[in-house]
């Protein structure tokens, strides 16, 4: 089950935790613009290392925010990784969050 | 501004960055207008001097598979986007019309050397029209005019006007923006940037 951002308190939205992170952020940009990425092509734009890549897509996969799929081409191992509908409607609600928080500040 | 404000604001950037990051690519396709245009210029000179029925079907499905040969040496690993899939699908698309009525016409050897060249000129001024509007690329769009001015002109011209059109659009559309986009491609990735020629 896609896991669900926090209830807004004193009116201001609060930051859904499993989006914040920094390299979980990028990922989930990254894939809302493709169909789907590989690895390797993820590791490069976002300049991470294997380990912490693979932990926080894993996360990512843990929340039902990224789908994965593995197969082989050309008897080489392959891994997809693809936004899912849950993964979009959380980045899509993080952005509002983040404007209204911005804007918020401005205001004060 | 406080530290608050300023990590939420690296955020909002972080996102942009990405988003700018994961439309970019670095696909290669200058040298298939390049490679088209050669096999073009093969195909008329075998049906004009080799009087071939078969010049046309064959040198389009050869060149076909070199296409493919040589995009799958090159490895391309770039994912696939809507606006990437959408160009392919002009691209194939008319690649597919163009074959089926290349190969139709030269089999029933009925239509005359105008109208085939007015035919194919449309089509491919069809291609590099949808595929600058989908990439906002001006220089492609010039093309499609270029292609469809062809079309038209060899619908009034004479066997010889209408040949001369279509070599010179075949020239400007296929060599000169191949090489162009060949260019531009080049330095579009040494500059790490891109625009119409790396976009799709």
């Amino acid at each position: 089950m896609p896991e669900t951002p926090p209830e807004p308190e004193n009116g201001l939205p609060e930051l859904n935790p499993v989006i914040h992170g920094k390299l979980r952020l990028a990922l989930l940009s990254l894939l809302s613009t493709v169909e789907e990425a590989e690895f390797t092509w993820l590791r490069a734009k976002t300049n991470s290392t294997d380990g912490n890549l693979g932990a926080q897509l894993l996360k990512l996969e843990e929340a039902g925010y990224v789908a994965v799929e593995k197969k082989f081409v050309l008897r080489k191992p392959q891994t997809l990784y693809r936004m899912t509908e849950a993964g979009r409607q959380a980045l899509t609600e993080y952005v509002q969050a983040l404007k209204q928080l911005l804007g918020s500040a401005i205001n004060v | 501004m406080t530290n608050e404000e300023l990590e939420l604001k690296d955020r909002l950037s972080l996102i942009e960055t990405m988003i700018a990051e994961g439309r970019k690519t670095t696909e290669r396709w200058g040298w298939t207008f390049v490679l088209w245009g050669v096999a073009y210029y093969v195909a008329i000179a075998w049906a004009t001097w080799g009087h071939s029925n078969l010049a046309w079907p064959v040198t389009m499905v050869a060149t076909g598979l070199l296409t493919a040969v040589i995009a799958s040496r090159m490895g391309n690993k770039e994912p696939e986007t809507t606006m990437g899939r959408a160009i392919w699908a002009i691209w194939i698309a008319v690649g597919v019309s163009l074959f089926v009525f290349c190969l139709s016409a030269s089999a029933a050897g009925r239509i005359d050397q105008q109208t085939f060249i007015a035919a194919v000129a449309a089509m491919l001024g069809t291609a590099n029209a949808a595929s600058s509007i989908i990439l906002k690329w001006g220089a492609q769009f010039f093309c499609a005019l270029a292609w469809w001015t062809a079309a038209a002109i060899s619908c009034f011209a004479t066997v010889t006007q209408s040949s001369i059109v279509f070599l010179a659009a075949i020239f400007l559309c296929q060599i000169v923006f191949g090489t162009y986009m060949m260019i531009s491609e080049a330095r579009e990735k040494r500059a790490g940037r891109n625009s119409g020629a790396a976009h799709a």
